[in-house]
């Protein structure tokens, strides 16, 4: 018989727990229980049972797809509280029950002013010092009942972090009828929870007993303990006190209502001034809340007890939410399920996947901040206009007072929706398997956000904000100014910067606690809060210069003038339109990228007069990388300014190639094939001035044999693919072939010299132009070369075979031009793609692993991030795109997974199934990285085909966690602004360094540490080309990977890398097989009389010296 | 090194680049002995060595092997072989790769060849008259080399083609040699003769075997019989079932990398 396992779902068909619609098919499955009996054949051709077919049917229209339902099994699995853990928890909070309700009576009355309560109790009152001058005599009633609520009543927890949340309702003889003003209410709800922390200060089987400040909510405290033992490790207890419905009216808290005197806040000293002022929403809802508590409890049991699969949703969006670091609470989602139940958008038949998916909907059309919702049905509570007057967010709840949204800020509501449409969008994506970025991968702020502001010293932040604001907005959230603050600075960032931003996200860290013995003055010495906001910038707007007011003749305009202060000016533009107008800096694209923070510092010092120096700005730390160190025109060099200059030089060549005339075949087309063609070279071509006294052939300039400091700067070329007309004329012979593509280039050279007066230098293997001051490299690429290396004749058959130069040929002339192409255009749509590209093979170069980590390969990777940015969109910022691509590297499963690039949707599910069984069919040849783009044709995953190795592609992980640490310490914890440090490699470890001599290394000066030397770019040279791609170190590399690759591994920062770091395979001093074809650098030893042979590694260090003659400088030996 | 030591039949001595290199590399040396020697490895005289520096160039190796005698030919290859080295006429040559070789030197006299075989200590690669060409110097050279002046590119393409062409012609007329009939009178078939046959290429072979394969599915009949419309039902839900097998195993496999905990 199947042995059944219950813990694992994916057992057995039969065995599976009943996790989805159980309604109705239950009958199905109890029958079954009694077919597993029967002895079943394990073949695919089974007789299918009534449960499997109902579950495949199942699958196939309640829920995306097999993998999808699975994994949500699994993860409710996993999420689950162990039983055992449930056991001993109810055993625990009976004896805490015990304990609670044997609570003495006091009859004693308390002046809540003095001391005398907390000198009673031994423990303190967790009373901040705002409220000591509220005055009011209290009295403890008992309480009647402890009960369990939340989610861990409803059966919807998470397993880790868990609390468990209980309640105790106060009884309303507590209260007077005048005790909801002033908060007298807080107050003596604060003694109720000293007066309880007291009683379980002497229970044992606890421990930390604190009190807490959720969010802030200084007025509202609540009591967090540990049972002790082993339950401590799973979860914790949060003890809530909230206020019998009897104790009052609930229209006294309707949010037109007043309940905090302004004589009270501004310390007009009298305490019973009873002049009404403008109304308090968010005070009186701070009371509400403990008021409704049990009546919304009572509504969410009675909904979502009863089906398992509403739960199950629950429990999925937590998840959700959590991974996604949104500040929406478990209780306002299973709210906002519950509403959609009783509105029937969804209902308890539905499978989890349905339900969730439906919520997700709703929500992304939802319009909360406009057209608010109700859980109150017929007439009594103030309409909704009434709450959107005084709440951004509304969502009012079973008793129509209470607006459960009364502490979600406007830009967490923002949030909720992006991320709601975000994955409605990835479910349908079917190219992806969703799961795993909807509910696996935690969304980190560094990885979700373009920009970050964070303030340095909140408390200074708040006495200039708070000095601004108006005394209504003071009134109304009372002692809780930091929810004050956050919201009068998101407005101010909001309507700052319009449709710049796509989202803007505050990030508030204030959950405080502390012993309950200690008091909260003390306590918080150390502590602050932290505040900061989170941009997703919009890729087209964020990067305009102008902003644009209304016409200078309209009432708006002194509005806008208003608003922007000085900055304003009048502007007539080409249209001819008169508009107020903010023009911020923005000469360089990169320069563009800053305007959001201009805008932003402008305004902080404009409004409350903060300082730029007061806040830290995590968006364009790395951009020092992208700048040219050595050069200069006009303005700092940037990567992609260079890359436009050189791509217009390349369009106005490939129209003189096109026109060009007297050629036996036309030039049908031109394809870049150079990185600096997608903008994906850090360091471009520049336009060189003429070298002096050039010693020259042809048109090309000669190198001198001369000494060390006068060899010429290394000088890269664009190369570039040439179409030819069609011709079936070609040699069938793969050297005749050659020689007239020799004499192709030689005739197109001629005749670019004679048409267009060019400087040309033709080679039998390309042509070099000078066109603009920069060189390009052409070379004439044709299928039928490919096809000729192929072709193999075995058994007088004719066979088209691999062979490494066939593939080498069609990856540079047909693979190349084509992706090239394509990120080019991923960079037009995604214009950061190319700089984040720049900065990731620096990165990889700078820690010396570019030789080994192929720049193709590093570039996929990084359009990876844009194609596939799931959970999140696309960065708009490059420092930000860096991080993302280190995490990719990081937590990308390498091992399982493949990555589909598909630039314009030209594959099918099918094509990428296939593709995938073929690499699982035979792991061993399958490459480590595998990234399949839609241009690879008949080799899948050609570009890491042979590189980065296992190990290679495991150093480069290593390197990126520590690097993603670091930020993570330097950006969030030290506010630092040189995070260059993540570029600085370790030369520890390698067995040998060679020194070169500085002056012989290609871009020597634009090392990521040198500082920088520039100098102004002279006039272009025009009528001879300079000596181009001579690059000693690259060729000195060459010899010794192609001489020693099978002793050693070489590494070099390609950026102007000084060293040469050397590693030994470790198998070097092993003794070794001597044989006729394999005796390559060995050399002979005695070993106890015997001869064995070891390698010469002495010999290979001088080698090293001999092959560099001239460059090396010094070999140093660890 | 001090001494020589002879392993197998090989005989091995330290090879220098100049007299005061430090650590030399050993190359191990024998006299070159196969059952049917070609021409330019003639019988006797003929001298492998394997193990050569990468560095080392032909001229080094003459140097090296002074004393012994006058070298008539070296020749360096990556690997020994016996077989005769084909001569293909290339236009563009093929590119030089640095590493460790082998070569064959061939001594103009038997005697030298023994004498080679018991010297004791080799003469340094680098001599007053030659030095070997590594490091900048080489590069430069490289680079300076490669750029010739369209007049000479023409020329060598011009005498290259003209090569291939007689070459070409040749075999053509070879060909048609061949379709005459010889004494038993068999003719043989070529491609370019009157009777036509199909390229024999590997694409064509499949062609013919698919359309093959194409005529006989269509006299087969589907969805006819009872059972054939039974078996489509259960192939259905076959295919079902191995997609839900093919998800599981997957699920299992993440499940292993402990990917289902989500905090």
């Amino acid at each position: 018989m199947v042995k059944k396992n219950p813990k694992s779902s994916i057992s057995e068909d039969d065995t599976e727990p009943s996790v989805v619609n159980e309604n109705g098919k239950r009958s199905a499955e109890d029958q079954n229980k009694d077919g597993a009996k029967r002895v079943r054949t394990k073949s695919l051709y089974r007789q299918p049972t009534v449960n499997e077919l109902n579950r495949l049917q199942e699958t196939e229209n309640l829920f995306n797809s097999n993998l999808f339902r699975l994994q949500i099994d699994e993860i409710i699995q996993e999420v689950k509280i162990k039983e055992k853990t449930e056991k001993r928890f109810q055993q625990f909070f009976t004896e805490l029950k015990n304990h609670l309700l044997s609570i003495p009576q006091d009859g004693t009355d308390y002046d809540l002013s003095e001391e005398t309560l907390a000198k009673k109790l031994k423990v303190k009152l967790p009373i901040s010092e705002k409220l000591s001058k509220t005055k009011c005599v209290f009295k403890f009633h008992k309480f009647s009942n402890v009960e369990i609520v939340g989610s861990y009543a409803l059966g919807c927890s998470i397993n880790s972090k868990l609390v468990v949340d209980l309640q105790i309702a106060v009884p309303s003889e507590t209260y007077t009828k005048n005790d909801s003003v002033n908060y007298r209410y807080h107050k003596k709800r604060a003694a109720y929870l000293a007066y309880i922390a007291a009683h379980l200060s002497k229970f044992q089987s606890i421990e930390e007993l604190q009190y807490s400040y959720i969010n802030d909510s200084e007025s509202k405290p609540v009591l967090d303990f540990k049972p002790t033992g082993k339950l401590g490790n799973h979860l914790k207890v949060r003890i809530n006190l909230v206020c019998e419905s009897e104790a009052y009216k609930l229209h006294r808290f309707s949010p037109e209502r007043n309940n905090l005197r302004e004589a009270w806040l501004f310390n007009e000293n009298s305490e019973n001034a009873t002049e009404v002022g403008p109304p308090t929403p968010y005070y009186n809802s701070s009371v509400l809340s403990d008021l409704t508590a049990t009546e919304n409890q009572e509504f969410l049991n009675e909904t979502l007890q009863r089906s398992e699969n509403l739960k199950q949703a629950v429990t999925l969006l937590k998840i959700w939410l959590r991974q996604r670091n949104l500040n929406v609470s478990g209780h306002v989602v299973a709210l906002l399920v519950a509403y959609y139940v009783q509105t029937k958008r969804i209902n308890n038949i539905m499978s989890s996947y349905q339900i969730v998916r439906n919520v997700w909907i709703a929500l992304k059309a939802s319009e909360l901040d406009t057209k608010g919702i109700s859980l109150h049905k017929g007439e009594g509570p103030p309409s909704l206009e009434e709450f959107h007057k005084h709440f951004p967010v509304v969502f009012t709840d079973k008793t129509g007072y209470y607006n459960i949204c009364w502490q979600m800020c406007r830009g967490t509501y923002n949030a909720l929706k992006r991320e709601c449409a975000l994955a409605v969008e990835m479910l349908d994506n079917g190219k992806i398997n969703s799961f795993i970025p909807l509910f696996m991968t935690p969304v980190k702020p560094l990885l979700k956000f373009d920009h970050i502001l964070r303030f340095k010293n909140l408390k200074k932040l708040k006495e200039s904000v708070l000095s601004k604001t108006s005394k209504e907005a003071k009134l109304n959230y009372g002692v809780e100014q930091l929810y004050l603050i956050t919201d009068v600075l998101y407005n101010l960032l909001a309507k700052g910067l319009g449709n710049r931003v796509d989202l803007i996200q505050q990030l508030v860290e204030a959950d405080f606690s502390w012993a309950v013995n200690s008091s909260l003055d003390k306590a918080r010495i150390g502590f602050e809060e932290k505040l900061s906001f989170g941009f997703v910038l919009n890729p087209e707007n964020s990067i305009n210069v102008v902003e644009k007011g209304p016409p200078a003749n309209l009432p708006e305009a002194e509005e806008f003038r208003a608003f922007w202060g000085d900055k304003s000016e009048l502007r007539r533009f080409q249209d001819g339109s008169i508009t107020e107008t903010c023009v911020w800096e923005g000469e360089t694209m990169t320069e563009r990228r800053t305007v959001t923070k201009q805008i932003i510092d402008y305004l902080l010092k404009l409004k409350f007069a903060i300082p730029p120096t007061a806040t830290y700005y995590m968006a364009a730390q790395l951009s020092s990388v992208l700048a040219r160190k050595q050069w200069a025109s006009s303005h700092v060099l940037y990567s992609d300014d260079s890359s436009l200059s050189v791509l217009q030089a390349f369009d106005a060549l490939r129209r003189d190639l096109r026109q060009l005339t007297q050629l036996p075949l036309d030039i049908s087309a031109v394809y870049g094939v150079s990185s600096v063609f997608s903008y994906c070279n850090p360091l471009p071509a520049l336009p060189h001035p003429a070298p002096s006294r050039p010693w020259q052939r042809g048109n090309t300039c000669l190198v001198k044999d001369s000494d060390v400091a006068s060899m010429p700067e290394y000088i890269p070329v664009c190369t570039a693919v040439i179409e030819l007309g069609h011709s079936g004329k070609w040699p069938g012979e793969i050297h005749a072939f050659r020689c007239l593509k020799a004499a192709f280039h030689l005739q197109i050279a001629e005749r670019l010299a004679t048409q267009y007066s060019l400087p040309t230098q033709a080679y039998p293997t390309h042509i070099d132009v000078l066109k603009d001051g920069l060189v390009f490299r052409l070379e004439i690429g044709h299928p039928k070369e490919i096809t000729l290396l192929k072709r193999e004749l075995e058994n007088g058959v004719v066979k088209f075979r691999e062979s490494e130069e066939s593939v080498k040929l069609q990856c540079d002339t047909v693979l190349m031009p084509r992706l090239r192409g394509a990120l080019h255009g991923l960079h037009q749509k995604h214009p950061s793609f190319g700089p984040t590209a720049c900065l990731f093979k620096r990165w990889l170069s700078a820690h010396l692993l570019h030789p080994h980590f192929p720049p193709t390969v590093a570039e996929l990777m990084v359009a990876a991030v844009y194609l596939h940015p799931q959970p999140t969109q696309p960065p708009a910022e490059p420092t930000v795109g860096l991080v993302r691509v280190l995490s990719l590297l990081v937590n990308f499963d390498w091992a399982r997974d493949m990555i589909v690039l598909d630039f314009n949707e030209d594959m099918s599910r099918e094509e990428i199934t296939q593709i995938e069984q073929k690499f699982a069919s035979d792991p061993e040849s399958a490459p480590c990285v595998r990234i399949v783009t839609a241009y690879d044709g008949t080799l899948p995953s050609v570009w890491s085909n042979s590189a980065p190795s296992k190990q290679v592609l495991a150093r480069a992980r290593l390197l990126a966690n520590s690097a993603l640490q670091y930020i993570e310490k330097a950006v969030l914890q030290e506010y630092k602004d040189n995070i260059l440090g993540m570029f600085i490699p370790t030369l520890s470890g390698y067995n040998v360094v060679i020194h070169l001599h500085p002056a012989l290394v290609a871009y020597s000066g634009e090392r990521v540490d040198s500082s920088p030397s520039l100098k102004r770019l002279g006039d272009a040279a025009a009528d001879v080309i300079p000596v181009t791609e001579f690059q000693p170190v690259a060729m000195y590399l060459e010899e010794l990977t192609s001489a020693y690759g099978d002793f050693a591994l070489f590494f070099h920062d390609t950026y102007g890398g000084e060293v040469i770091a050397v590693l030994w395979k470790p198998d070097i001093n092993d003794d070794r097989e001597f044989q006729l074809t394999n005796a390559n650098a060995l050399k002979p030893v005695t070993v106890n009389g015997e001869t064995k042979y070891r390698v010469n590694i002495e010999a290979l260090i001088e080698d090293f010296r001999i092959l560099g003659e001239g460059l090396v400088k010094d070999i140093t030996v660890n | 090194m001090k001494a020589t030591k002879r392993v197998q039949d090989f005989k091995c001595l330290p090879l220098k680049l100049t007299a005061d290199s430090e650590a030399p590399h050993t190359i191990y040396m024998k006299e070159h002995i196969i059952r049917e020697h070609t021409k330019d490895k003639p019988q006797g005289r003929t001298l492998l060595v394997v193990n050569v520096p990468p560095y080392a160039d032909e001229k080094g190796l003459v140097n090296a092997f002074r004393e012994a005698g006058s070298v008539q030919s070296v020749q360096l290859c990556l690997k020994p072989s016996t077989a005769d080295v084909k001569v293909i006429n290339r236009f563009i040559p093929e590119p030089n790769t640095t590493t460790f070789r082998a070569a064959y030197i061939v001594f103009k006299k038997v005697a030298e060849l023994d004498k080679a075989l018991k010297l004791t200590k080799l003469q340094p690669l680098n001599s007053e008259d030659h030095q070997v060409k590594v490091g900048m110097k080489k590069w430069i050279d490289e680079y300076n080399s490669c750029i010739v002046l369209p007049k000479t590119l023409k020329e060598n393409i011009e005498t290259f083609m003209k090569q291939f062409d007689e070459n070409a012609q040749k075999a053509e007329k070879k060909e048609k040699e061949l379709e005459q009939e010889d004494d038993e009178g068999w003719v043989t078939v070529t491609k370019r003769g009157k009777v036509q046959s199909f390229a024999r290429t590997e694409k064509v072979e499949n062609k013919i075997m698919q359309k093959e394969e194409k005529n006989k599915k269509r006299k087969e009949l589907k969805n006819f019989y009872t059972f054939q419309i039974r078996e489509s039902k259960m192939k259905h839900i076959v295919s079902l079932r191995q997609k839900f097998e093919e998800d599981k195993k997957k699920i299992v496999q993440i499940k292993q990398s402990r990917r289902f905990k989500p905090f």
